[in-house]
C-alpha cells in the first residue's frame, strides 16, 4: 500500500511538470465550462420564450375577466363583453388561445438532447387539436446539425480523448526516455508500476468529471441531494464510460507498441465508437428505414372536413352523439354545435392515425436501440438524456399531457356549446384555474 | 529529380502496412456509405416523387366545387431528395420535407427526419463527405507527421540536402508524394458517384455532372491545402512526438470542437426570434397595417370605393365582379407582402449566422470545405430556403388564380354553393416542381468558403516556398 502511494504520488509531481498535462487538463476543463454556460444560456432562452407566452395568456384572460364584468348598457362594451362569453367565439375568432408549456427538467442544462427539435410549448383553442400542434420552433437548421455544445457533449466526446492523449505513452515514455531499464531493475513489477501510473491517471479523469460535474450542477441550480439522486447517477454514467475508455486505453498499452503507434490506435477507436459506428447505424437505419408520410394526415382531415362542410349538419352529429351520449339532445341542425363536434372527430381521426406513425416510429427506433451497443458514446448520451428528460420520449409525454389538457379545456366549452348557453363569471373563474 | 522524390514517397506510403489498413478501411467506408447512400437517397425519392404525384391526383379529382374551397382544399410539396445528397447529407435530416399550401395562410415545412428519431441522429449519418472531410485529413496526418523527422532522425536528410538538392524541391516532392496517394483513396470513391450518376439524376437536376465536378475539386484542393499544412508543421517540429501531438490536437480542434463552438457562438451573436414573436407581428401588421396606420378595415373600405368608382356603380350589387374574389386576393397580396417582410428578416439572421462559420473558414479550412460540399449537394440553408420559396410562390399563383376565377366568373346574385368549377380548373394548375439552384448561384452564395480556399492554398505555397529553405536539417 505504501509502496503505491509513493509511486502515485511521485508519478504525480512528473505529470505535473510536465506542460502538456496542464494544457490537455486546461482545454478539458474550459471545454467543460464553456458547455455549462452555454447549457445555462440555451435554457434561459428556453425559459424566457415559455415566460413570454405564460404572460402573454395571463394578459389575455385578465382581459376576458375585465369584460365579463362590464356594463353591457353602455354601446362600447357590448361586443367585448360577448367575446368574453361566448365559448364559441365572435365570428372566426375563437373565444381564447390556451398555452401549454413544455417546462424545463432540472438538469436540462446539462443535456439539450432533442429539446431544441420540438417547440417548447404549444398554443391552441378547443377546435381541433391536430392541426394546430403542427408547428415548430424557429430554428437555424446549421444549428440543430451541428448540436448543441453542452455538458453531456464534453464528457461523451472530449473525455474519451482526454483518456486517450493521458494513457498512450503509458509504458512508451519510460522505453523511449530510456527510464525503462531502470525501472525493470527495481524490485517492485514492471507491471505494477504501470498499473498505478494508470490509475493515477484514471482517478484524474474521474476527479475532473467530478469538478464539473459539481460546477454544472451548482451553476444551473440543480439540487445535488435531491431524492431522484440524478447527481449520483450522472456521475456513476460518466464513471463507468471513462472506464470503458480506460480500459480500451489498457489494452492498447498492454501491446507495448510505439508512443506513436499508441496514439494513433487510441484515436482510431475513438474514431470507431464515437463517430463510425453511430454513423453507419444512422447510415443503415435511418437512411434506408422509411419514415411515416405525415402529411397523409393533413390530407385526410382536409378531406374528412371537406365531407363535413357538403354533408347536412347530422352527418357529423350523429356520429358525434354516438360517441359522447352526454351531450345528445337530439338536435341534428344547430351549427355551432355540429361545428365544434367536427373538431372531435377529426383528432379522433388524427389520433388514430398518429398513433400508426408512432407504431412506425418505434419500429424503426428499436432497430438502432437493439444495436446501440456497438455505439458507446451514442449509448452514453441517449443515457444522459433520458436521465435529464430531454429526449423524444420527454416530448412526447408533453404532447400527451397538451391532449390531456385540450380535452379538459373542451368539457366546460362543449357543456355550454350543446346547452347553447353563455360562460359565467364562475366559468371564466373554472377556467382561469385550469391555466 | 522533383518526379523521383514524388514516387519515392508515393512509394513509401504505398508500402507501409498501417496505411494499406487504414487507406483501406476509409476506401471500403466510403463505398459502402455511397452505395448505402444512394440507395436510401432513391427509395427517398421515389417515396417523396410518389406522395407528390399522389396529392395531385387528388386535387385533381376533388370534384366539383367552389374556386376558394379548391383554395381551401389546398395543395402540397414535397422536398424533392437533392441528387448529390448521397454524397453529403447537409442539413437534411433537420429540415421539414413537406408543406401544406393553402388559402389564407402560410403554413410551416414540416416533419423533419431528425423529429422521429432518437438520439443516435444526431451523432450524424455516414456520408462520402464525413470520411472525405474528417477521416481523411486524419490519415493524411498519420502520413505526414513523421515526413520530415525521420529522415533527420535517420540522418538521412543532411545526406539528401549534402548531394545538393534544395530543401524547397524535396518539400514539394513530400508534398506531391503525399498528395498521389490521398488521390488514390479518393478515386474509387468518386468513380463509384460517377457511375452512381444515372440518367434520371440528370433528368431531375440538369447541372448535376458540373456541381459533382465543382465538388471533386474542391475536396482535391482541400486534401491539398491539408496535406501542404501538415508537411509544413512537421518540417519544423522538432521530434515525431511532438508533431503528431500538435497536429492531432490541430485535428481535433478544428473538426470537433470548433465547428460545433462557431456555431454556437454564431446562434449567440445573433439571436433566433421565437416563432410567437414572428406569428405575432405578421398578424398585427395585416391587421393594423404595414406602417400601422392602415388597418385592414380602412384598407378595405378604401379598395371597395376604388372598384366601385372604376365600374361606376354605388354598391357591390350592381358590379359586374365578383367583389368577395377581389378582396380575398387583396387580402392575400398584403398578407404576402407582410410575411414576406418578416420571413426575410428571419432569412438575413439565419444567413448571418451561417456567414459567422463561413468567415470562420479562413481560420479553419475544415469549415470552408463542409460548407462548399453542403451547398454544391444541395443539402444547404441556401437549398432549403429556395424550396420554402418555390413552393410558396406556387401556393401564391394557383390561390390567385381561383381568387380571378372567383371574380370573374362567380357572378354576384349567385349563391357560393351555386357557383362550381371542375377538373378542367384543377388541371389547369400544373403539379408542383422545383428547379434546385444553378451551380453559379451556389458558388456566388458561397464565395467567402471558395476564397478561403483559395487564400489557404495560396498563403500555404507561398510559405512553403519561404519557409522551406530554412527547414532544419539535423
Amino acid at each position: 500500500m505504501k509502496q503505491l502511494f509513493h509511486i502515485l504520488s511521485f508519478e504525480w509531481k512528473n505529470l505535473w511538470r510536465s506542460n502538456t498535462l496542464k494544457v490537455m487538463l486546461l482545454v478539458v476543463f474550459g471545454a467543460g465550462i464553456y458547455g455549462i454556460y452555454f447549457g445555462k444560456f440555451e435554457m434561459d432562452k428556453q425559459e424566457a420564450r415559455i415566460l413570454q407566452v405564460q404572460q402573454y395568456e395571463r394578459q389575455q384572460f385578465d382581459s376576458l375577466l375585465t369584460w365579463v364584468n362590464l356594463d353591457t348598457s353602455l354601446v362600447g362594451n357590448k361586443e367585448k363583453y360577448q367575446k368574453a362569453v361566448s365559448p364559441i367565439g365572435s365570428g372566426w375568432n375563437k373565444h381564447f388561445t390556451y398555452y401549454l408549456a413544455h417546462e424545463a427538467p432540472p438538469a436540462a442544462g446539462l443535456c439539450l438532447g432533442q429539446r431544441d427539435l420540438f417547440p417548447v410549448y404549444y398554443g391552441f383553442n378547443v377546435t381541433d387539436l391536430a392541426r394546430q400542434v403542427n408547428t415548430g420552433e424557429l430554428a437555424n437548421p446549421m444549428k440543430l446539425l451541428t448540436g448543441n455544445f453542452d455538458l453531456s457533449y464534453v464528457f461523451v466526446f472530449l473525455f474519451p480523448l482526454l483518456v486517450v492523449a493521458l494513457f498512450y505513452n503509458l509504458y512508451a515514455s519510460e522505453k523511449e526516455g530510456g527510464t525503462l531499464s531502470l525501472l525493470q531493475s527495481q524490485s517492485t513489477a514492471l507491471r505494477k508500476i504501470i498499473l498505478s501510473k494508470g490509475l493515477l491517471r484514471l482517478f484524474i479523469v474521474w476527479g475532473l468529471a467530478v469538478i464539473l460535474l459539481l460546477l454544472g450542477f451548482l451553476f444551473q441550480g440543480i439540487s445535488i441531494g435531491g431524492k431522484s439522486l440524478l447527481f449520483v447517477q450522472w456521475l456513476l454514467i460518466i464513471f463507468a464510460y471513462v472506464m470503458i475508455w480506460t480500459v480500451i486505453m489498457g489494452c492498447v498499452v498492454s501491446l507495448r507498441l510505439q508512443s506513436s503507434l499508441s496514439a494513433m490506435l487510441g484515436l482510431g477507436f475513438w474514431l470507431v465508437f464515437t463517430l463510425i459506428t453511430p454513423a453507419l447505424l444512422n447510415l443503415f437505419v435511418l437512411a434506408n428505414e422509411p419514415l411515416p408520410n405525415r402529411a397523409e394526415m393533413i390530407h385526410t382531415l382536409r378531406t374528412m372536413n371537406g365531407e363535413n362542410w357538403d354533408n347536412p349538419k347530422s352527418f357529423v352529429l350523429e356520429r358525434f352523439y354516438e360517441e359522447s351520449p352526454e351531450y345528445n339532445d337530439g338536435d341534428t341542425v344547430d351549427f355551432s354545435k355540429w361545428y365544434y363536434a367536427s373538431f372531435t372527430l377529426l383528432d379522433k381521426e388524427a389520433n388514430a392515425l398518429n398513433k400508426e406513425y408512432e407504431i412506425q416510429v418505434n419500429k424503426r427506433n428499436a432497430l438502432l436501440e437493439e444495436w446501440e451497443w456497438i455505439a458507446p458514446a451514442a449509448m452514453v448520451h441517449e443515457k444522459l438524456s433520458e436521465l435529464s428528460d430531454t429526449n423524444r420520449e420527454s416530448h412526447l409525454r408533453f404532447v400527451q399531457e397538451v391532449h390531456d389538457y385540450h380535452k379538459s379545456l373542451k368539457e366546460l366549452y362543449y357543456a355550454r356549446i350543446f346547452e347553447k348557453g353563455q360562460f359565467t363569471v364562475q366559468d371564466l373563474k373554472t377556467l382561469e384555474k385550469l391555466l | 529529380m522533383l518526379k523521383l522524390l514524388i514516387k519515392k514517397e508515393f512509394l513509401n506510403a504505398l508500402r507501409d502496412t498501417r496505411l494499406q489498413v487504414s487507406g483501406g478501411i476509409l476506401i471500403v467506408l466510403m463505398l459502402t456509405a455511397v452505395l448505402v447512400g444512394k440507395q436510401g437517397q432513391n427509395q427517398l425519392q421515389k417515396e417523396r416523387a410518389k406522395a407528390q404525384s399522389a396529392m395531385y391526383d387528388k386535387w385533381l379529382n376533388q370534384g366539383e366545387k367552389h374556386p376558394h374551397s379548391a383554395a381551401h382544399y389546398g395543395q402540397f410539396a414535397f422536398k424533392p431528395k437533392p441528387v448529390l445528397s448521397f454524397l453529403d447529407v447537409g442539413l437534411d435530416n433537420y429540415t421539414g420535407i413537406s408543406v401544406f399550401l393553402e388559402a389564407h395562410k402560410q403554413n410551416e415545412i414540416l416533419f423533419s427526419a431528425a423529429q422521429d428519431s432518437n438520439g443516435m441522429t444526431r451523432f450524424g449519418e455516414m456520408t462520402a463527405s464525413l470520411v472525405l472531410q474528417v477521416l481523411l485529413p486524419l490519415l493524411i496526418i498519420f502520413l505526414t507527421f513523421n515526413i520530415f523527422s525521420k529522415e533527420r532522425e535517420e540522418g538521412t536528410l543532411k545526406l539528401i540536402h549534402a548531394q545538393g538538392l534544395s530543401m524547397r524541391k524535396l518539400f514539394m516532392g513530400k508534398v506531391w508524394g503525399t498528395y498521389l496517394m490521398v488521390l488514390l483513396i479518393f478515386l474509387p470513391v468518386i468513380l463509384l458517384a460517377y457511375l452512381l450518376l444515372d440518367r434520371q439524376s440528370s433528368s431531375l437536376d440538369s447541372e448535376v455532372l458540373l456541381k459533382f465536378l465543382t465538388l471533386t475539386g474542391s475536396y482535391a484542393i482541400y486534401f491539398l491545402v491539408f496535406i501542404l499544412l501538415c508537411v509544413l508543421i512537421s518540417a519544423f517540429a522538432k521530434n515525431s512526438g511532438f508533431s503528431l501531438l500538435t497536429l492531432m490536437g490541430l485535428w481535433i480542434a478544428s473538426c470537433v470542437i470548433l465547428p460545433k463552438a462557431t456555431t454556437n457562438l454564431a446562434d449567440k451573436v445573433y439571436s433566433t426570434p421565437s416563432q410567437f414573436d414572428f406569428k405575432n407581428t405578421v398578424k398585427s401588421k395585416v391587421k393594423n397595417g404595414i406602417d400601422g396606420h392602415n388597418p385592414s378595415d380602412e384598407r378595405l373600405a378604401s379598395l371597395k370605393q376604388e372598384v366601385l368608382d372604376e365600374h361606376g356603380v354605388k354598391t357591390i350589387e350592381e358590379l359586374p365582379v365578383n367583389w368577395s374574389g377581389i378582396a380575398m386576393q387583396a387580402g392575400e397580396e398584403y398578407t404576402d407582402q407582410v410575411y414576406d417582410a418578416e420571413f426575410s428578416k428571419i432569412e438575413d439572421i439565419f444567413n448571418r449566422q451561417n456567414r459567422f462559420s463561413e468567415w470562420a473558414s479562413f481560420i479553419n479550412p475544415y469549415l470552408a470545405i463542409r460548407n462548399l460540399s453542403m451547398a454544391l449537394s444541395g443539402t444547404d440553408f441556401q437549398h432549403h430556403v429556395a424550396f420554402a420559396k418555390a413552393a410558396e410562390n406556387y401556393r401564391r399563383d394557383f390561390v390567385k388564380k381561383m381568387n380571378k376565377d372567383m371574380e370573374v366568373n362567380h357572378k354576384p346574385g349567385v349563391a357560393y354553393s351555386d357557383y362550381n368549377v371542375g377538373e378542367q380548373m384543377w388541371a389547369s394548375i400544373e403539379p408542383f416542381e422545383y428547379d434546385l439552384p444553378s451551380t453559379s448561384s451556389i458558388i456566388s452564395n458561397q464565395w467567402r468558403s471558395v476564397t478561403a480556399l483559395a487564400v489557404w492554398l495560396i498563403a500555404l505555397f507561398f510559405s512553403a516556398s519561404l519557409y522551406a529553405p530554412k527547414i532544419p536539417k539535423l
